[in-house]
């Protein structure tokens, strides 16, 4: 569904992201772990399109000079030109790091506004579904977005994502900062929009045990490379995942 | 993927400007010339400059562009240094020329004592009148530091006082035409090098950070109005010193000088020359300056073309002339292989 094929990104000289290929097929999960700065945001930002959007205002304001490569297909289409408005009607919607919501307007607003490219219809019927899946958004509907807690906001930028109708959902760093309980819930969530809305997802986290048990396929990223790659069965048996990735220390005989 | 075909444009500081960076720039002439190049061609350019021009009519614009240039330094700096949207350009101005006037034609001061007074005496009024606005974020500051000129020019016609519409006349001149500008050219040069220190200074880091997150300021134990208010009080009097040296050279003070191209132009000459450079926007004013005189021929059109100039800067260069230049100066680039 959609295809990352040769991705590189410099920031000025320094490579962010180097020669990534990933793929995503039709309602799948898909996994990316690493640490920080091994460029996951990268490339969440390169497959949203937003990166063009930062390189353009850079250069506008004679700061870094971003250089972007590689190709993105988007059911068989190339869109690496597109702009990120352009990809998101085309379904390629990003729920951004630190959530990102609006934080003056009510909760119901930052839905609407989610909603503003879908028909009216598309969008009660989401509306719905975002409070069913999410209650307590229900209950806050009419508080400032400013005042939610850590996990609301985050249930809050997942809604307006899914608002804009997505086929493909690009969660950038979902559980950051929050509770082990909030986590649980909430990879709960995604398991099931994925399912009920027929939609694939494409996650980062830099923790990947909370994750790992509903992705289908995974990437690992180090210093902007892919070092590993396979299904959740290979890396949940590699010992070298297991200890940096879910904390497990191997015995050595 | 054929890697071997693709380049991209590499950007790498000059060794030269690597290796001036530290001590051992005091080591070679070239490293030494590397550093000191720039400022020397600023230095003695803006010393010559009066030299240069063909006749009085010119030497007065140079005077008057370096009155803009306190103006747009001081703009700059509360800008991009403390992040207070300044437009009190005019307020700055005509406070130091009212103050300088009434010094010297009530108490009767000379000039030489009537500028560095009215300056200091003229920042303290208006960083007084600035403060209720300066605990708030965001546009609150702009919009007050408008408001002060209009109304100050109003009050003074309404009330009939400090000479009313006539303004103050009868103040005394300077010597002569050449140290009236070598006085503005020192002074203009002796604040752009100062204030480029301050910037870097202990001080200038804490404003920086009031302009970055206030709220990290604060936590640190830090009182935000209070830096505020000195960087305001610093601005301010390099605006009236504008102001009272303008008195001077007019041999009279009165409303126009609350006018709003003060705030204005100094605004367009940093678009133009660069934000946070310092340096950027008094170039800007050597540029701008000189050319709405020159394009005074035109009468009303004038603007028309000064508007065209700005926004076509704002379309191709944003990054202004002074970020650009710098940045060839010291840096190259080359095209590499991936």
């Amino acid at each position: 569904m959609l295809e990352a094929t040769g991705l590189m990104v410099f920031y000025e000289n320094m490579l962010a992201l180097n020669n990534i290929s990933i793929r995503c097929g039709v309602n799948q999960i898909i996994g990316v772990f690493g640490a920080n700065s091994a460029g996951k945001s990268t490339l969440m930002y390169t497959l949203s399109g937003i990166m063009q959007d930062i390189q353009k205002k850079e250069a506008m304001a004679g700061g870094e000079r971003i250089t972007l490569m590689g190709e993105v297909r988007y059911m068989g289409e190339d869109i690496s030109g597109l702009k990120p408005s352009q990809r998101a009607r085309k379904g390629i919607v990003l729920c951004p790091e630190r959530r990102r919501i609006f934080n003056e307007s009510s909760v119901l607003e930052n839905l609407k506004i989610g909603g503003y490219l879908a028909s009216s219809s598309e969008a009660r019927n989401t509306l719905e579904y975002v409070f069913k899946i999410f209650p307590p958004l229900a209950r806050l509907k009419k508080r400032i977005g400013g005042f939610l807690s850590g996990g609301e906001q985050q249930m809050l930028a997942i809604g307006r994502a899914l608002m804009a109708q997505p086929k493909i959902l690009l969660l950038d760093e979902p559980l950051m900062g929050l509770s082990p309980l909030m986590q649980a819930e909430l990879i709960l969530a995604t398991k099931g929009i994925c399912e009920e809305m027929k939609l694939s997802v494409i996650i980062t986290e830099q923790y990947a045990r909370p994750v790992l048990p509903i992705v289908d396929y995974a990437y690992i990223l180090e210093n902007g490379s892919a070092v590993m790659e396979g299904s959740k069965q290979e890396l949940m048996d590699n010992p070298d995942v297991r200890s940096a990735y879910f904390g497990i220390e191997e015995s050595y005989e | 993927m054929e890697n071997n075909t693709q380049r991209r444009k590499e950007r790498i500081d000059r060794g030269i400007k690597v290796r001036t960076d530290g001590i051992y720039a005091l080591m070679s002439i070239r490293e030494l010339s590397y550093l000191l190049l720039p400022r020397l061609v600023l230095i003695l350019g803006m010393l010559a400059l009066p030299l240069l021009v063909p006749g009085m009519y010119w030497q007065r614009v140079i005077t008057i562009t370096c009155i803009y240039a306190l103006l747009a330094l001081s703009f700059d700096f509360l800008a991009h240094y403390v992040g207070l949207v300044s437009l009190g350009g005019a307020f700055f101005v005509g406070v130091g020329g009212y103050m300088a006037a009434i010094m010297n034609t009530t108490f009767g001061l000379p000039p030489w004592l009537t500028v560095p007074l009215a300056a200091l005496a003229g920042g303290g009024i208006c960083t007084l009148l600035l403060l209720p606005c300066l605990p708030l974020r965001g546009v609150y500051f702009a919009i007050v530091s408008l408001m002060y000129p209009l109304f100050v020019a109003r009050l003074i016609e309404a009330l009939n006082i400090l000479g009313g519409t006539d303004g103050i006349t009868g103040i005394d001149g300077f010597s002569n035409r050449w140290a009236e500008q070598y006085f503005i050219i020192g002074i203009l040069l002796l604040l752009l090098f100062g204030v480029r220190r301050l910037v870097n200074t202990d001080i200038g880091l804490v404003l920086r950070g009031v302009k970055d997150n206030d709220q990290a300021i604060r936590a640190s134990g830090m009182n935000v109005t209070l830096y505020k208010a000195m960087a305001v009080y610093i601005a301010s009097v390099m605006g009236c010193l504008g102001g009272a040296c303008l008195a001077h050279i007019y041999m009279w003070s009165g409303i126009s000088q609350f006018a709003l191209d003060f705030s204005i132009l100094p605004i367009a000459a940093t678009v133009i020359g660069g934000g946070g450079t310092l340096i950027g926007p008094v170039l800007g004013c050597l540029i701008l300056v000189p050319i709405s005189e020159l394009l005074r021929e035109f009468g009303t059109l004038r603007i028309v073309f000064y508007a065209l100039i700005l926004v076509a800067f704002i379309i191709f260069r944003s990054e202004g002339i002074m970020v650009y230049g710098q940045r060839k100066y010291q840096q190259f680039e080359r095209w590499t292989r991936i």
